[in-house]
């Protein structure tokens, strides 16, 4: 009993680093209809500007938080301009967005490499690593904090989307581009709004990451699964991603923990496979027309 | 317009490639070298061509080597290979084709050291791998591979230490392991270590797996926990193990861990910490040994960071190359190959004794290492019996 | 330059072309996007190994049939062949990204299970795969590859899956069976794939799941998109191009990753179509080219005409 609740702390937690990463995916992908693989880079990136901005410029821990999420936000609009902005003007289908994506997130992993060189780095402790101790339960201090922090930042971004009036732009120009474009909407401003939001969460994404797991070049990598979890719970939709990485996490460990870690992910897949037999657009996806 | 000036610059690219194959001077020998520089192995990549760029800086201010009556310069050629087998045999064909290398030293992984052993034969080229702990980089079928040698003990050898250490001196009866099943170093020391322990008559309870990349092992370590073994092996790299003994530790595991020589690097300690204290690991050599002090603060002095562990293997294929280069008497890959066999010298980490029918260092002792307040601190000399 | 070198790049190319005239069709004709045809390959690569590796003499040794190559390539290829009709009528109902994760899912599930299998090495590989795959065997199945791709675009049922990529809703109103045609071209880009696997398995000699991993997957898209969509020559050319790229930018050292992602950015904005979208290498294709060249030329110089009437009045 007492290992099967550990579990599911265990499976919360990797689903909370999940999300994080995932409602950035799906906010970009409720808009462009395209899975934006460059934001694994960029979240990569906010967990350096976090890790330089505390040990270089001896930032107070929230003022780094604060660089690294509005330096994630410029960059992911940057990106934005340079690599998807041409495409957009010119219609290109959503392929060619996926493979510019693609040959962004090479760059950034490798410009890393190249600059601030290949070794792993370690974020001072900032709180302590003692679990909190709940009989023989241990609850990690950094899985609470970054669990309450993303459960704001998501609360936030949905009151943002909700009640704003360029939230309501954003949730227009997700349900249709064109038309909005045509009621006078700036859809070209919309867009960079939304990943400038992307950003951000990516910047949060990357600091946490890089404090629970150190910083190294390739955490892009990691962000496969919060891409998978996105899916799972629907493209394009905030809570369908909270949603579809929680469970993934929770799969995940109780996989781990009672069948077979060997092959943990290949019953992950399979259910998730299982799933999009019978919803095929996610739990919670929306049921968009084909988009190529 | 931009695809144009695309093309160009590889044209230009191409063209400078073209020019550097060029320019042969008679009076330096070219050794290759390629490992990873990009990638997640980088970090030992980075350090063993350091390593040799620096050693053959040494060499090159005392005038060079001689070999057969005349004096030589010695230049490396070092390419990135990702850490990739196709790039591997990419770069291979070109260290051998078209820089007419004398010899090649690295990789540092057994799965980029298998596939070239194909182009090493036919160019006559032999190669000193580094940290390639496969069996079959040397000997295939029982059969020595002419070309292939390298400077490190075996994965059977490491895998049976660790057992013997965990049951003999730990006093462990119950083990569990935690290993990266997609990595192919983790794999083998794992299955050696089962074998031997469980020859021993000890008992695996827990033989847990997670996959390269993952940064989450609480799922396993829970169950391994709920196991309750004497000591944990834990047979991979240290960002992993750093990442794993911490979430261990949180967890409430307070047991002994054990792991190869995946651990060693200065960034276990400060990734670490307090979670791998009282930790011990099998390694090919004893940091405080005072033979490897020279060579570490050499290294220091110039890059300006601490060695990690390939960089003292490196430095040995450099001697076991030059040494062969000496005794062959001509830079010819051919001759080379044919002194490696009958090598016996004293390199840092041990005494090199290169056995004909296996191209192993032979009798190379392990030493096992304990991390005590942040050192590494030498246990004992073990082998295997 | 030496030829071993030159030649080895050119194998590898080789052997990348007849997966990524696969995914061609797959994607460029009918506008699936794949993630996991890396699996395919180590299907063929495994399978293919299987059939020629000679029988095991030693204990530890991994031993095979024995048989020739030409069993190999066809054991291979069929082996992948016959998964992707499988996966097919599990997935291809699913659309756009949804049919990404599930492939996705398909590759790394195939690589996990062979890490697993120690039959085959696990995840510390297979050496000793005969080195039959030549320079002149590659470039006979890349013949045979782009003969039949060719032919078979050409055809009614090349014509129909254009439609599928083009207006999937339409075609479908039209009397075709959409499902049916994205199954075809699943399966022939399995199995091209597939025969690629055993091609790649036999230049390497050693197997090992780690080569056939997502990256491996995303680099042949890459190589599909790179050469335009729905061109077979573009495939050609992309595969030359890019297999031969990361070689070219070695003089970069550890920058030549950074310039391979720039490029990979600059191609797809500034030629949206990639290399060769939708033209050909023919004398057809050609003509075509001409043809478009002539009217754009018409269509300025009456512009210019009418600015300058413009101008007058």
């Amino acid at each position: 009993m007492n290992q099967l609740l550990q579990q599911l702390v265990n499976g919360l937690s990797i689903g909370s680093v999940y999300a994080l990463m995932a409602v950035g995916y799906s906010l970009v992908y409720s808009i462009m209809n395209f899975s934006n693989f460059a934001h694994g880079g960029v979240i990569m990136l906010g967990a350096y500007f976090g890790f330089f901005g505390l040990t270089l410029l001896k930032l107070p821990f929230a003022a780094a938080f604060i660089l690294a999420s509005v330096g994630t936000a410029v960059l992911a609009t940057l990106i934005e301009r340079v690599a998807y902005k041409p495409l957009r003007d010119r219609k290109a289908p959503f392929l060619y967005f996926i493979i510019s994506a693609m040959g962004a997130s090479i760059l950034l992993e490798n410009v890393v490499i190249a600059t601030i060189g290949p070794t792993f780095r370690t974020y001072p402790e900032i709180f302590a690593r003692e679990p909190i101790a709940l009989g023989s339960l241990a609850i990690g201090r950094l899985d609470l904090i970054m669990f309450f922090v993303s459960a704001f930042c998501l609360a936030c971004l949905i009151l943002f989307i909700d009640k704003t009036r360029i939230g309501k732009a954003i949730q227009a120009s997700a349900y249709n581009m064109k038309a909005c474009a045509l009621m006078g909407v700036n859809t070209d401003l919309v867009v960079l709004i939304v990943f400038a939001l992307g950003g951000f969460l990516a910047g949060i994404a990357g600091v946490f990451f890089g404090m629970k797991y150190t910083v190294y070049p390739q955490i892009g990598n990691i962000t496969t699964k919060s891409f998978i979890a996105a899916v799972f719970g629907g493209l394009g939709s905030l809570p369908g991603a909270v949603i579809g990485s929680v469970l993934l996490g929770v799969i995940e460990t109780l996989v781990a923990g009672y069948l077979s870690s060997q092959f943990r992910d290949l019953i992950a897949f399979v259910i998730l496979i299982g799933v999009l037999i019978v919803r095929p657009t996610g739990i919670m996806g929306k049921t968009a027309e084909d988009k190529a | 317009m931009r695809m144009r000036a695309l093309l160009c610059s590889l044209l230009i690219a191409a063209v400078a490639l073209v020019g550097c194959a060029g320019g042969q001077k008679v009076d330096t020998i070219k050794v290759g070298w390629f490992g990873a520089l990009t990638g997640d192995q980088a970090v030992w990549g980075e350090n063993e061509l350091n390593t040799v760029k620096m050693l053959f800086e040494e060499y090159n201010a005392k005038g060079g080597i001689e070999v057969g009556g005349k004096k030589y310069k010695l230049e490396v050629i070092g390419y990135d290979n990702k850490g990739d087998a196709q790039e591997a045999v990419n770069v291979t064909k070109r260290l051998t084709g078209q820089d007419k290398v004398v010899a090649i030293l690295g990789p540092n992984a057994s799965g980029n050291a298998i596939p070239i052993a194909p182009i090493l034969e036919a160019a006559k080229v032999p190669d000193i791998a580094t940290v390639a702990t496969n069996p079959k980089v040397t000997v295939m079928d029982g059969k020595v591979k002419p070309y292939n040698f390298r400077v490190c003990f075996i994965d059977p050898y490491q895998g049976a230490v660790a057992a013997g250490y965990a049951f003999d001196r730990l006093g462990a009866r119950k083990a569990a392991i935690l290993y990266d099943v997609s990595d192919d170093y983790s794999q083998g020391l794992r299955e050696f270590f089962k074998a031997s322990f469980t020859k021993k008559g000890g008992q695996i309870v827990a033989d847990e797996s997670f996959n390269a990349g993952d940064v989450d092992f609480r799922p396993q370590l829970a169950k391994i926990k709920a196991a309750n073994p004497d000591v944990i092996f834990m047979p991979y790299f240290f960002k992993e193990v750093a990442l794993s003994a911490n979430q261990a530790r949180e967890l409430g595991i307070t047991q002994v861990l054990l792991g190869g020589d995946g651990w060693p690097s200065e960034q276990l300690i400060s990734m670490g910490g307090k979670a791998v204290e009282g930790c011990y690991f099998v390694n090919h050599l004893d940091y405080a040994d005072p033979a490897v002090a020279d060579y570490k603060a050499r290294y220091k002095a110039k890059y300006g960071k601490d060695t990690e562990l390939n960089g003292f293997l490196v430095h040995d294929a450099v001697l076991m190359l030059v040494d062969a280069l000496k005794r062959a008497g001509k830079v010819d890959g051919e001759a080379v190959a044919k002194a490696l066999t009958t090598t016996d010298i004293q390199g840092i980490t041990g005494r090199i004794k290169i056995g004909a029918d296996t191209h192993n260092p032979e009798g190379k002792d392990a030493a096992i290492l304990k991390i005590v307040n942040g050192q590494y601190v030498f246990q004992e000399k073990y082998a295997a019996n | 330059m030496d030829m071993t070198y030159i030649q080895g790049i050119l194998m590898l190319a080789g052997i990348n072309l007849i997966a990524v005239l696969g995914l061609c069709l797959l994607t460029g004709f009918t506008g699936l996007f794949s993630f996991g045809h890396a699996g395919f390959m180590a299907i063929g690569a495994y399978i293919g190994a299987l059939m020629t590796v000679p029988p095991s003499t030693m204990p530890g040794s991994i031993g095979g049939l024995g048989l020739p190559f030409i069993f190999g390539i066809l054991a291979g290829g069929a082996a992948a062949g016959i998964v992707s009709w499988f996966i097919g009528r599990i997935t291809l109902n699913l659309k756009g990204d949804y049919f990404c994760i599930a492939t996705l899912g398909f590759g790394e599930a195939t690589r996990l299970i062979l890490n697993n299998v120690q039959t085959f090495g696990g995840a510390r590989g297979w050496p000793g795969v005969p080195q039959y795959s030549t320079v002149l065997t590659v470039f006979v199945v890349d013949v045979i590859a782009v003969l039949f791709l060719a032919n078979l675009v050409k055809s009614r049922h090349g014509r129909n899956m254009i439609a599928v990529r083009e207006e999937e809703l339409a075609a479908q109103i039209a009397g075709v069976d959409v499902f049916r045609y994205k199954m075809i071209a699943l399966i022939v880009s399995a199995v091209y794939a597939g025969v690629a696997g055993v091609l790649f398995g036999h230049y390497m000699t050693f197997i090992q799941p780690k080569m056939f991993s997502m990256t491996k997957s995303t680099e042949l898209t890459i190589i599909v998109i790179f050469g335009g969509l729905g061109s077979i020559s573009g495939s050609v050319l992309g595969a030359l191009v890019l297999t031969a790229l990361p070689e070219l930018l070695r003089a970069f050292d550890i920058w030549r990753l950074v310039f391979y992602g720039a490029a990979v950015i600059v191609i797809m904005i500034s030629r949206p179509k990639g290399l060769m979208g939708g033209m050909e290498l023919s004398p057809a294709g050609i003509r075509k080219i001409r043809a478009e060249r002539r009217a754009r030329l018409a269509l300025k110089e009456e512009a210019a005409r009418e600015a300058a009437s413009g101008g007058r009045s």
